[in-house]
């Protein structure tokens, strides 16, 4: 166990570190340059632009650069280049705005993906198993910012509530209650929007997995010794059909920081993917390569993590 | 079964609660009927946030407008895009001229090179009643004042220019003895003065005063390397414009301090302060100095004639006490940060402003919104607003549909949805012509783009028009030159390039290019063929490539199309001038200086005039532009230039887009008449399209006014 965390330890670091390089490269070698040294605008003299150019050390070559980036963001002295914000402070408030869509969300796919994958497992080929499955496929199909227009466009006309960002716009003084409630409002929308596609590919995936224990010998025997139904599915089948799940389990943890642009751009909710996406466009090199790196961070913990979970909760792979 | 039941009720719970939380949330009837704070409150979106709230850093769009409220120019543009005084009650413009008097050479007409007497012989020519050239006798008459320079000496340093790198090069050393010099002040800038002062003192005396007679290094230089030394140290003659700004008394900052003279010259430092990466630098290089007169007067003197310097004073004022050396020192230890590479950028100055325009910072929370109040104290009077919030609303639909709910007051409408708001009487609209223009541009160093006749015939196959109508919507109009539609300084009596494909081919055959046997045009062999390119991602220039490609291939031309990423495209293409056509635009600002994007030193690579536009006669007239204080000249000679580059063709200039903007129809500009009585008006555009103009004195009513008819 120990000797496995060890090894496991030293070859996320290496990874790590390769993901840091190419990261690194992919971002410098693209093509296209800080909007801070833009050549089209005609206000901005070559003597200007190289003076960007030094106080970014952008005129350093790339593996100083690439020290001297680490060395910053090590020391929590990185900053954007577009406001001069600390890039740490930046992420973390961000985060925090993300963070309860991201709960709410996966709250929301975990909870019902559940119920009607099982349901439509252990119904296989009723209406309610037809029906979720063209529900589930469609769900999948549909473009999310069509779908998070289609949304909009009916609460707004239909039911006269606001929908955009983290709370209402103006609300001014109001009761902490009501202050409480616009915000888990607010959090409706795009966290169901953000759940649409998870919920339809895990049911799917919950369903499946149920109808392949349900062959099984051992329910079968469950069945054959008089056990009520419930406790057959619900007992027997259900456990084992949860072990690919703790798998998946670490893997949402990189969800954390990515956020969706989509969602986010559309709702105009302040959350992690919008910062993302809005550094990528303007070169913001700092913001990016931090998300990048507290990314990759995220997907070794998450993968350590369903590692160690699957350890525990199945003991055929405990070497 | 526990897990049955888990399974069910906890997400039936959790639906619930989230669902439940509907009936808390204000409807947007309770937020904009039942909210009275709502009608002392413009709301206007953006799908940007701010960068830095500080107008001499930020370059976008969104900090820019914010920065326009929160802070105010010594000047501003009024409703005809004439200079007003903001901060400056008045300023006035006027030059001071040098010249050397050279000991060795009397001027013409005297036998004696003494300075006295080159200071007489003009007077005595000012004063004189003798007939001579009406032009030298409109210079004479601008110069008020003579005075004689004794000579002196001094020492002067320059860097060695000979190619290594800055940091290397040795520091020369000169030795000085000025000759006397005559300065004259001339109550307006004269861009013509010493050429036609030589018409009096003689054709040449100002190229023959040989400077390097009077300096000597203490490195052995080259005979033509100290000339040029020499010109630069001991220039024969120096025009200096300079303006004096006489400040509006009682201006404060929303702090309570009192504007004053020394924040404009902060201003000006904070603008060249290397270490601030202030984006703005080269509009004040040409500034040789800022002194301050007094509390209420600066003096700015200028290196050279650079009449786009003017413009530059709408720089917002920041305030020295809140940001000076101690100011950022006190900070830069509050935050523990290195006292010594603090900047203003690093300043948190600049996400909470403090500036002395007519709404003061309140809040910013980083892409929700900005919130400014009004300023009590403005000098011309608070706002009529309370409140003015920015949200920032990044999905144009978004945007849309919070505006129909009332809580954003203005929109901006996209051009295939103008015909449906125009008409809509809920709300009122306005519309104008953006600043800038869209084109195709040819890269005149190439076959066969250098001949004016087939950029003429290119330009003469497309039917603009239908560009216009089908793929702007209506939304746009014809343009024939470089300079912004709405401004003086565009010539409307230049005709647009008519829509002639026969015309075209005529052109072309008249140039050597003929059909060939299928309808391919050919000269010597060899068939007109090119690429045409342009950015991805907006959809109406990848129509224009299509339209252009289908037009020219009717009269035979084989022509290739490619889109390429932003960055791909300028880089690679457009900067190393790797390409035969662009389509492309330009936004442009009020000023009618040219210089970057059409003077023919600006061709090579990473410059501006990339399609190689080299033409001596607008050359002179982008000089002479840039160099003139006086609007009526500047608008005759822009009229000039706008005729030669619509004669030349170098790029088929298309259109200028039109922007639409809707807002609720309860906004109304609210005054009060001599009388004491409050008028209310509906809300007029400029002459230019600006309806924002009188924004300090609109208001929202509850209702929707009726005006009378002559309203």
């Amino acid at each position: 166990m120990i000797a496995f965390i060890g090894r496991s330890f030293v070859q996320k670091i290496i990874t790590l570190f390769f993901v840091s390089v190419v990261s690194f490269l992919i971002i410098h070698l693209a093509p296209g340059e800080p909007s801070q040294v833009d050549p089209m605008n005609p206000k901005f003299t070559p003597e200007m632009v190289e003076r960007f150019r030094r106080q970014f050390h952008l005129d350093k070559p790339l593996h100083k650069q690439y020290l001297l980036f680490y060395k910053e963001l090590f020391t929590g002295k990185t900053v954007s280049w577009k406001d001069n914000q600390s890039v740490l402070k930046k992420i973390w408030e961000r985060f925090l705005n993300s963070l309860p869509l991201f709960l709410v969300g996966t709250v929301l796919t975990w909870t019902l993906s559940f119920p009607v994958g099982i349901h439509a497992a252990i119904r296989r080929g009723s209406l309610f198993d037809q029906g979720s499955t063209f529900v589930a496929y469609f769900l999948i199909s549909i473009p999310g910012f069509f779908f998070a227009y289609l949304l909009i466009i009916l609460v707004v006309t239909h039911f006269q509530v606001p929908v955009i960002g983290m709370r209402t716009f103006g609300m001014g003084a109001a009761s902490p209650v009501h202050m409480v409630m616009d915000r888990i409002w607010h959090l409706l929308l795009p966290s169901i929007l953000g759940a649409t596609g998870g919920i339809a590919v895990l049911s799917r995936y919950v369903r499946s997995q149920m109808l392949e224990v349900e062959g099984q010998d051992y329910i079968r025997t469950a069945r054959a010794k008089g056990l009520p139904p419930d406790e057959v599915h619900y007992r027997h089948a259900l456990r084992n059909a949860l072990l690919p799940f703790v798998t998946m389990f670490g893997l949402i943890l990189p969800g954390l920081i990515g956020g969706s642009v989509i969602i986010e751009s559309i709702f105009s909710w302040p959350g992690m993917g919008r910062m993302a996406y809005e550094a990528i466009l303007a070169r913001d090199y700092p913001v990016i390569l931090t998300v990048n790196f507290i990314s990759a961070v995220l997907v070794l913990i998450g993968t350590f993590i369903s590692d160690l979970l699957y350890m525990v909760v199945d003991p055929r792979i405990r070497l | 079964m526990t897990i049955k039941r888990l399974l069910i009720f906890a997400p039936l719970v959790l639906s619930i609660i989230l669902l439940q939380s509907y009936f808390w949330v204000p409807t947007y009837e309770q937020q904009t009927r039942g909210n009275p704070d709502r009608l002392t409150t413009y709301v206007t979106a953006s799908t940007g946030d701010a960068s830095l709230l500080n107008p001499i850093l930020s370059a976008d769009s969104a900090s820019s407008e914010i920065a326009a409220q929160v802070f105010e120019g010594l000047i501003d543009r009024d409703e005809n895009l004439q200079f007003r005084g903001r901060v400056a009650a008045g300023w006035k413009i006027y030059a001071e001229a040098y010249f050397y008097v050279s000991p060795h050479m009397p001027p013409a007409g005297i036998d004696t090179a003494d300075p006295q007497a080159v200071a007489d012989l003009i007077r005595s020519a000012k004063t004189s009643k003798a007939p001579m050239d009406p032009q030298l006798r409109t210079t004479l008459d601008r110069i008020s004042d003579i005075t004689v320079l004794p000579p002196h000496g001094f020492t002067a340093t320059r860097k060695a220019m000979d190619g290594r790198t800055p940091s290397t090069t040795p520091d020369i050393h000169f030795t000085v003895a000025a000759p006397a010099r005559i300065k004259l002040r001339l109550n307006e800038v004269d861009q013509n003065l010493f050429d036609r002062l030589q018409h009096l003192l003689g054709d040449t005396y100002f190229k023959s005063f040989e400077s390097n007679r009077f300096l000597q290094s203490d490195l052995p230089l080259p005979a033509d390397r100290l000339a040029a030394y020499a010109h630069d140290i001991l220039p024969a003659t120096e025009q200096n414009p300079v303006i004096v700004f006489h400040l509006r008394p009682g201006v404060q900052f929303h702090d309570g301090h009192l504007l004053e003279a020394d924040d404009v010259r902060f201003t000006y430092a904070a603008i060249m302060d290397p270490s601030n990466l202030s984006p703005r630098t080269s509009d004040y290089e040409p500034v040789k100095t800022v002194e301050v007169i007094d509390p209420l007067t600066v003096r700015i003197v200028y290196k050279r004639l650079y009449s786009p310097a003017i413009g530059t004073w709408q720089m917002g004022i920041l305030p020295e006490h809140l940001l000076n050396r101690e100011a950022l020192r006190q900070e830069a230890l509050a935050r523990g940060l290195d006292p010594e590479s603090f900047s203003v950028r690093d300043s948190n100055f600049n996400r909470r402003p403090v500036g002395c325009g007519p709404f003061r910072f309140r809040e910013w929370q980083s892409d929700q919104y900005i919130t400014l109040d009004r300023f009590e104290e403005y000098w011309e009077g608070p706002p009529n607003y309370r409140t003015f919030a920015y949200r920032i609303i990044p999905n144009v639909l978004t945007q849309e549909m919070e505006f129909y709910a009332g809580t954003v007051d203005s929109y901006s409408v996209q051009p295939f949805q103008v015909a449906r708001l125009r008409d809509d009487p809920r709300f009122q609209n306005f519309s104008g012509l953006a600043f800038g223009y869209t084109y195709i541009g040819y890269n005149m160093r190439r076959e066969p783009f250098n001949d004016w006749r087939v950029r003429l015939a290119l330009g003469m196959a497309i039917d603009v028009d239908k560009i216009i109508a089908y793929v702007l919507h209506g939304q746009g109009e014809r343009i024939t030159g470089p300079f912004p539609k709405q401004t003086d300084f565009y010539d409307n009596t230049i005709l647009p390039v008519p829509y002639d494909p026969q015309g075209a081919l005529q052109l072309l055959e008249e140039a050597g290019w003929k059909r060939n046997a299928q309808g391919w045009l050919e000269k010597n062999g060899r068939r007109l063929s090119f690429t045409l390119i342009t950015n991805s991602g907006n959809d109406i220039r990848k129509s224009i490539l299509t339209i252009a490609q289908d037009a020219w291939k009717q009269i035979g031309i084989d022509v290739s199309t490619d889109l390429l990423e932003w960055s791909v495209f300028i880089q690679e293409r457009v900067n190393k001038l790797d390409f035969d056509a662009i389509v492309l635009g330009w936004s442009m600002g009020i000023d009618p200086d040219l210089y970057q994007i059409w003077h023919s030193s600006q061709t090579n690579p990473n410059q501006l005039n990339f399609v190689a536009f080299k033409n001596q006669a607008a050359d002179d007239l982008i000089i002479k532009i840039r160099q003139e204080y006086n609007h009526q000249k500047q608008v005759a000679d822009s009229h000039r230039l706008h005729a030669i580059i619509a004669e030349e063709q170098p790029y088929t200039f298309l259109y200028v887009g039109k922007w639409t903007a809707v807002l609720d129809k309860r906004i109304v500009i609210k005054t009060i008449d001599t009388e004491g009585q409050t008028v209310f008006e509906r809300i007029r555009p400029t002459q230019t399209g600006n309806f924002m103009f009188y924004f300090n004195k609109w208001i929202k009513l509850p209702d929707v006014p009726v005006f009378n008819a002559e309203g």
